[in-house]
């Protein structure tokens, strides 16, 4: 019988063992893990006195010379399990306090969380922007090139332009010479004109004259 | 509007064929005829009656050749070629053929020109491309005589571009090359020489001559210090080595990375295309043979 007691005890060693590497494991972490590990440890913890009372169980059932034995060991264990309690509650009121300080400086902690654990999606953020500005480059040459493809056909015209104006301006320069003759002429023109009227004048009233005295003549005769 | 348009042109019309036909005093009766008719056209073409409107415009050219004012006589066949451009263009270019010999006549080669010039891009849109060359030569030697080096310069440029398509490279070729050479000369078209050049590259790249290719390209950057740095030498570069290596991959991928950043335009292509082409039954043979 005592050899379940035994076993039960064996059990208890490693829980206890176990627990205790757990508490100190939870003290380091903090947050969820931290409340994860307490979880964890709890059920250990009533692991650990469900086999507590198993062993009270046995040890009363056996004869009263190896109980007082398993009575004072059973009372060590229980002592044990006791400070194995407290830890885990002082780790919980100190995770309390420690969660109610996390949310008071959330916002400072969390950044450094979400920076640190976030690594990649900074280069890939970084990536996506370089790239972006890649093809703004791109498109702006682009743009330079149609601008100049415009100013060529710009020049072009100029050209040609320049060109019309100054055969215009030649064209003028032989009107002009052509107006100015076409005026010499045409003053000429008319002053033969009123001379040609003249000597037909003249030559009228010599006529008539003539005439007129060719009458006289005539009627005094 | 328009019907009282026309019964005043029919009056119009009528009125100068009698007196055409019919006797009239002092020797006037052609002068009168032809104000007559040009009152008529006028009439017919706000009647928007473009074929009636043409015939009295020959009617009055003729009026005026009777009269010896040649000049006259070929704006009125301008003005009927005009209309006749709405309706038939063969007519068109008929009418605009014999103004264009009238003015020889009269020695206003500047005009000539342009109206050879109008015949030509006429031709060009019914497709008829051998014509449309004649003409803008012709359009070309006389904007020449003139001096006027700008409507010069065009017209040989459209007569390369339809000769390049045609098939007529080395033509083509020689034209662009002297236009290449010309602008670079003037300060305001520099500019515009790569472009010269590019096209006269790609020409000599359809005629799929490797040595004369390279030796142009030398050429070009003689021509023009400034060539050997722009895109279209690089591109030229790469297909000349395309074709040398008659590599299609190659070749399509230099023209895909120029074509993204300006476009290539519907002559460049089709030429492009047909370089392309003889590259990939060239590659095929090689590949039957081996």
């Amino acid at each position: 019988m005592s050899q379940v007691f035994e076993g039960y005890e064996r059990q208890y060693c490693v829980l206890s063992a176990n627990l205790s590497k757990k508490i100190t494991s939870a003290t380091l972490l903090n947050g969820e893990q931290k409340k994860q590990k307490v979880s964890e440890i709890k059920g250990g913890l009533e692991d650990a006195e469900a086999l507590i009372r198993k062993m009270d169980l046995e040890a009363r059932s056996l004869p009263p010379s190896v109980k007082a034995t398993l009575l004072a060991k059973l009372r060590e264990y229980k002592t044990d399990l006791n400070n194995l309690k407290t830890e885990v509650k002082r780790i919980t009121s100190s995770n309390a306090n420690q969660a109610a300080r996390d949310e008071l400086l959330e916002s400072g902690m969390a950044d450094t969380m979400m920076a640190s654990a976030d690594q990649r999606g900074r280069l890939l953020v970084s990536t996506e922007r370089l790239n972006q500005s890649s093809d703004r480059v791109r498109e702006s040459r682009r743009t330079m090139l149609e601008t100049e493809e415009l100013g060529v056909s710009i020049l072009h015209d100029l050209h040609q332009q320049r060109q019309s104006l100054l055969h215009t301006h030649n064209t003028l320069h032989g009107v002009d010479d052509n107006v100015s003759r076409s005026k010499k002429i045409l003053t000429n023109m008319s002053r033969r004109m009123s001379r040609n009227k003249w000597i037909i004048g003249s030559i009228i009233a010599v006529l008539v004259i003539a005439i007129i005295l060719i009458l006289y003549f005539k009627l005094i005769h | 509007m328009g019907d009282h348009q026309m019964a005043k042109g029919e009056e119009f019309e009528r009125k100068a064929e009698k007196k055409v036909t019919g006797w009239g005093l002092f020797g006037s009766k052609h002068e009168d005829a032809a104000d007559l008719y040009q009152k008529a056209a006028n009439s017919f073409k706000l009647a928007k009656s473009w074929d009636r409107a043409a015939m009295v415009n020959i009617k009055l050219a003729n009026c005026n050749l009777k009269l010896g004012s040649k000049h006259e006589a070929a704006s009125a066949y301008v003005d009927a070629a005009n209309c006749y451009k709405k309706t038939s263009p063969k007519q068109a270019i008929s009418c605009l053929d014999q103004a264009v010999n009238m003015f020889l006549e009269i020695s206003r080669l500047n005009m000539a020109a342009r109206y050879c010039k109008e015949i030509g891009e006429l031709y060009e849109k019914q497709e008829n491309f051998d014509q449309a060359i004649v003409y803008f030569e012709r359009s070309a030697d006389l904007f020449q005589t003139e001096e006027v080096t700008t409507s010069a310069n065009q017209c040989r440029l459209k007569v390369a571009q339809f000769s390049a398509q045609s098939g007529k490279y080395p033509k083509a070729i020689k034209i662009y090359e002297e236009i290449a050479r010309h602008s670079l000369n003037n300060n305001l078209l520099k500019y515009g020489a790569r472009g010269h050049l590019l096209n006269a590259g790609i020409c000599q790249l359809c005629k799929g001559d490797v040595v004369a290719i390279t030796n142009a390209l030398e050429k070009y950057q003689d021509m023009d210090p400034t060539f050997s740095r722009t895109r279209e030498y690089k591109l030229l570069a790469d297909l000349a080595a395309a074709v040398d290596e008659e590599d299609v991959a190659k070749f399509t991928a230099a023209i895909k990375e120029f074509d993204s950043i300006t476009q290539l335009d519907a002559w460049r292509t089709t030429l492009l295309l047909r370089v392309k082409e003889t590259l990939k039954a060239k590659e095929l043979e090689e590949d039957d043979l081996t």
